[in-house]
């Protein structure tokens, strides 16, 4: 699927992630900060390139800013910044979830 | 009505549920249920997210024994019917409807309710219902709300909106919920549902929140929805049974295991007859006291 | 409720004087208006009565961001203010924001995600958001074999592109195998930034070394430079062209392989001369400084932009001849009714 336009999910508070997703031409590229890259950095892409996989988006710049989400929390904002970048956020792709 | 004689509800603690750090630690305080808000708690912009993140937090986060609810937002909202998928796609044990003053509402998220089900592949009827008063016309429609649906486990009481829509606010004394509060106990007992009072927001009013517990909990609530973790223990504390509940129960519950051996149809106590109603309530005392750690699993006392 | 993002609407005098005094207490005192009009919203986070955090947003500028951290996790309020603030522009669809801030926050920033484009001894630039100074960078035409040419850059505000600017451009591009002009990408005054640009684009187009490139975000425009639109304090200047010139140094000139700068002398513009001071003493000897005199006109006025300004505001058109190149004198007379309605409805002529 093609990312119509540049979105944003999830907040910077603890917890949680910040995930921005823009247009892009060269596969799925994530620039990530977070205080745990060390650990768990190839975890943390993985959830969110699975998740993306799952909309099908196969191109798309993503820079995330991560203040010690879960899985779960990563893939929640995942798939909202999906559905928001690709305008579907009132049809959510349930076989995502 | 499922479960409804099975389960303590005495407190139910609200999440906002665009919060990831309250929804993870959500299960850590021990509340009888967890009330995760996809409503007033979340702005409109986030409304998607919230609902992807309690989605994907019960999927995956342990909430021990909590009776799980969502508050999804209500049916004139363009969020309802994704919130209900969602929901029931997530297997949540109850959905709470906001603003409910017609038995025909919880009638229809009945029916949404049971599509949403067939679509996700859901068991039928596994996923329960319960009503949030919030209204005039739905206090005064609260028996006929609370009768509505057979997946109804309980009705509460929301006084803010209450308040606004009987032109008043909240005092400490409650005088302005007197009449709301026994409509939604009356309509829940004459159901055979759960009653759950309003939250009380002022945290630094310790007093007032005992006084008004120690009064919801004379007139008889199951219980009282919290805004916050701290008021988790001050409930329990307040439904915590007395010593001589504690015996009465045990005697009761005595009589009922040895008209068991004898194979009588009759339970009996003093010579007397124990009917239905004493059985129930001395159930409940002796789950509320193990709820509380004052008896063991068995029912015996534990010395502290 | 406590804690919760709320809109601080500066236009009510007791949330102007409560937001005001809340940054003073924080070392934030400069609330001149032409800092403060510019803002579009304020957030704030109030902890009862009192306010605890605030932030605001000009365009795509984060500003006045104060934070008290008593009785809270160290950053967690900041991080609040920041990601409601980017939340904020996002739903508005600005997707790349800048923050210009002092130096010990910088890390701050980084730790949220944003990434620092050049600092000096007291202040830092930084952005965040869907693009960056390397897509930019990536965009810009290159010639065959860049990196053996010799290169050199020009910035220009060209408000509008006059006989002088082209004489600076001419110099340049004797000198050198490719010429970049940089367009300044900001509209502050008379000229529009698509027209200052073209107007550019057609006064060099017979040169063929040169090639035009929009100054983006990262080129004395509001983000970089704020001051030098306006008449500021000599210091503030100075802090905010260094940033702009480590910019040019550290991250264009090594991208594109520019060499040398050439500037135009700046006899009559205080803000411009502090602006070339600040070139000299930072580019080099990564980039060299090349000074070009200001070219005169035969009976020797300093051609400026600021008098071809003032020309078409009084209605005299004759004298435009001598300033401007055929291209841009074409455009004024085709657009002359236009031009002098902003003049009138009260566009700023003045500055540079």
């Amino acid at each position: 699927m093609e990312i119509k336009q540049t979105a944003l999910a999830g907040t910077l508070e603890s917890s949680d992630i910040q995930i921005m997703l823009s247009k892009g031409t060269d596969g799925i590229t994530i620039d990530l900060e977070s205080d745990v890259e060390k650990q768990f950095g190839d975890q943390i892409r993985k959830v969110i390139t699975d998740t993306l996989a799952e909309f099908d988006i196969d191109n798309g710049k993503v820079k995330a800013v991560d203040k010690g989400a879960l899985d779960c929390v990563i893939k929640a904002r995942t798939i909202a910044v999906a559905q928001r970048a690709l305008q579907t956020q009132d049809q959510p792709a349930w076989e995502a979830f | 009505m499922a479960e409804t004689e099975e389960r303590l509800r005495r407190t139910m603690m609200f999440v906002p549920g665009n919060n990831p750090a309250m929804v993870k630690d959500a299960g850590i305080y021990g509340a009888d249920s967890i009330m995760f808000d996809l409503e007033d708690a979340v702005s409109m912009a986030e409304k998607d997210a919230a609902r992807a993140l309690v989605y994907e937090a019960l999927k995956s986060q342990d909430y021990g024994n909590a009776e799980l609810v969502v508050r999804i937002n209500g049916d004139d909202t363009p969020y309802y019917h994704n919130d209900i998928k969602a929901m029931v796609k997530a297997g949540i044990d109850v959905i709470r409807l906001p603003k409910t003053e017609t038995a025909d509402m919880i009638k229809t998220l009945e029916a949404d309710v049971l599509a949403a089900e067939k679509e996700f592949g859901r068991e039928e009827g596994s996923t329960h219902l319960m009503a949030a008063i919030e209204s005039a016309k739905g206090v005064l429609n609260a028996p006929a709300i609370a009768a509505a649906s057979d997946r109804m486990i309980g009705i509460a009481l929301s006084a803010e909106d209450y308040t606004t829509d009987m032109k008043t606010h909240r005092y400490p004394d409650g005088a302005e919920l007197e009449f709301a509060r026994n409509m939604v106990l009356h309509a829940a007992r004459a159901a055979g549902i759960a009653a759950f009072d309003t939250v009380f927001t002022n945290m630094d009013d310790t007093e007032g929140f005992y006084r008004e517990t120690r009064y919801i909990h004379q007139l008889g609530f199951d219980g009282k929805s919290l805004v916050n973790p701290r008021q988790i223990a001050m409930v329990n504390e307040v439904y915590q049974p007395t010593a001589k509940e504690i015996a009465n129960a045990k005697n009761v519950i005595n009589a009922i295991e040895e008209a068991r051996i004898k194979g009588s149809g009759v339970i009996s106590m003093n010579g007397q007859m124990v009917d239905r109603p004493v059985v129930l309530r001395a159930q409940r005392v002796m789950r509320l006291a193990k709820a509380s750690h004052l008896v063991d699993e068995e029912g015996n006392t534990i010395e502290k | 409720m406590n804690n919760e993002i709320v809109d601080l609407h500066l236009n009510d005098p007791q949330v102007r004087k409560t937001w005001e005094d809340f940054l003073t207490s924080l070392g934030i005192t400069d609330f001149q208006s032409q800092e403060t009009d510019a803002i579009d919203f304020t957030l704030g986070i109030y902890e009862g009565d009192k306010l605890v955090a605030t932030g605001s947003a000009a365009g795509n500028i984060l500003k006045y961001i104060g934070v008290c951290n008593k009785g809270v996790d160290q950053g967690s309020r900041f991080n609040t203010i920041v990601s409601a603030l980017i939340s904020r522009l996002f739903q508005q669809q600005i997707f790349h924001l800048f923050v210009f801030t002092k130096l010990k926050y910088s890390d701050s920033f980084q730790h949220v995600g944003f990434h620092e484009l050049a600092h000096s001894d007291v202040a830092a630039l930084l952005e965040t958001g869907d693009s960056s100074i390397d897509d930019y960078l990536d965009a810009i035409p290159r010639v065959a074999d860049q990196t053996n040419k010799r290169v050199a850059g020009i910035v220009m505000n060209a408000n509008p592109f006059t006989r002088g600017h082209r004489y600076l451009v001419e110099q340049a591009a004797g000198e050198n195998d490719v010429v970049y002009v940089f367009v300044v990408n900001t509209d502050a005054s008379l000229f529009t930034k698509a027209e200052r640009f073209e107007l550019v684009k057609q006064g060099t187009a017979d040169l063929k070394n040169v090639i035009v490139v929009n100054g983006g975000d990262y080129m004395v425009s509001y983000a970089t430079f704020p001051a030098y639109f306006l008449p500021a304090p000599d210091q503030q200047v100075d802090y905010q062209t260094t940033l702009d010139a480590r910019i040019f140094r550290d991250r264009i000139a090594p991208a594109l392989n520019i060499k040398t700068r050439y500037l135009g002398t700046e006899p009559l513009s205080r803000t411009t001369g502090i602006y070339n001071q600040v070139l000299q003493r930072e580019l080099p000897p990564q980039v060299a400084v090349k000074i070009v005199d200001r070219k005169t006109t035969t009976d020797g006025t300093i051609v400026t932009a600021t008098a071809v300004r003032k020309a078409i505001a009084d209605d005299q058109l004759d004298s435009l001849a001598a300033l401007l190149p055929p291209s841009t004198i074409n455009f004024i007379n085709q657009h002359l009714e236009s031009l002098q309605f902003r003049i009138k409805k009260g566009m700023n002529i003045n500055g540079n």
